[in-house]
């Protein structure tokens, strides 16, 4: 699978919380990576291909007045054109993933009615999801980063696994799916490890896989009983 | 918890502590996180298939 991640921020080097993002990108993985207002001039061609390419778009970036920053837009405006998007009825776009990675300022607890912002982050990035809509593409539920300077070691490092889930585990996020992602991400995990610690990672590479059938044969079981007890 | 859990979740630990690049511990202990979840759903599996195997009015 194929993930394209589009950042928009105004001064990327001097924001924390994409510059741990973008240390967090997962390795040996198909994923693109561009930062919007680094490109001198938008070369619409090569942009439209690249969406042409991948799987998964994710659109990064602060909610600035509660919409993605100016170069955003101005990319929108520039490289999806009415007949790339749907003009010429070939959706070029459609059944793509489209993901927003948003950063705020203020808790989560702020983005909701009768909250501090008064707005859910659904309804400020309504317009983004309209666009999708429109392109036929799929929305995945927002991932948002909420006061990222206040964070705590425990929450970066779990910050680092989500993130990289988002960009590349298959949706929805299932216990199923979330296993299936550690799963297959284990072998290349246990690769790289010094010599003398890949026999404890396969071991638990064998627990794990064990723990994971356990769980299905138990669900079949219940829904062997369930459907005994529909009869 | 089962023992085996257990097991699991300490030598994710200890391998997680042995790992010095940030991005390589934040993936052994969302593993562990992973397990965690692992044995919850477990438990929670394995109590419905006894509360629903234990049905007197059905005896």
């Amino acid at each position: 699978m194929t993930t394209l991640v589009l950042v928009s921020h105004p001064h990327l080097a001097d924001s924390t919380s994409q510059q741990f993002l973008k240390a967090s990108l997962p390795e040996n993985t198909d994923i693109v990576w561009e930062h919007i207002e680094s490109q001198a001039h938008l070369d619409v061609a090569k942009e439209q291909e690249q969406l042409r390419q991948a799987d998964r778009i994710i659109l990064q970036f602060p909610l600035y007045w509660y919409a993605a920053p100016a170069g955003l837009k101005a990319w929108e405006d520039t490289v999806l054109t009415r007949s790339f998007v749907y003009g010429d009825h070939r959706y070029p776009l459609a059944d793509k993933e489209l993901g927003i990675v948003v950063t705020t300022g203020m808790p989560a607890k702020a983005f909701q009615r009768g909250g501090a912002e008064g707005l859910t982050l659904d309804a400020a990035l309504a317009p983004l999801a309209a666009v999708a809509h429109r392109a036929k593409m799929t929305w995945l539920p927002t991932f948002a980063i909420h006061q990222f300077a206040y964070l705590e070691e425990p929450e970066k490092l779990q910050l680092v696994v989500d993130y990289q889930r988002y960009l590349t585990q298959t949706q929805p996020d299932s216990l199923q799916a979330r296993q299936t992602w550690f799963a297959q991400k284990l072998p290349g995990m246990i690769d790289q490890l010094p010599p003398e610690q890949q026999a404890t990672g396969r071991l638990i590479e064998a627990e794990f896989a064990q723990q994971q059938d356990d769980i299905e044969a138990l669900a079949d079981t219940l829904s062997l009983i369930k459907e005994r007890d529909d009869d | 918890m089962t023992e085996q859990s257990q097991w699991l979740q300490l030598q994710i630990d200890k391998l997680a502590e042995q790992q010095t690049k940030f991005t390589d511990r934040a993936f052994w202990l969302a593993l562990k996180e992973m397990v965690r979840e692992q044995d919850r759903r477990n438990d929670q599996l394995s109590g419905e298939v006894d509360g629903r195997t234990w049905r007197p009015d059905k005896w």
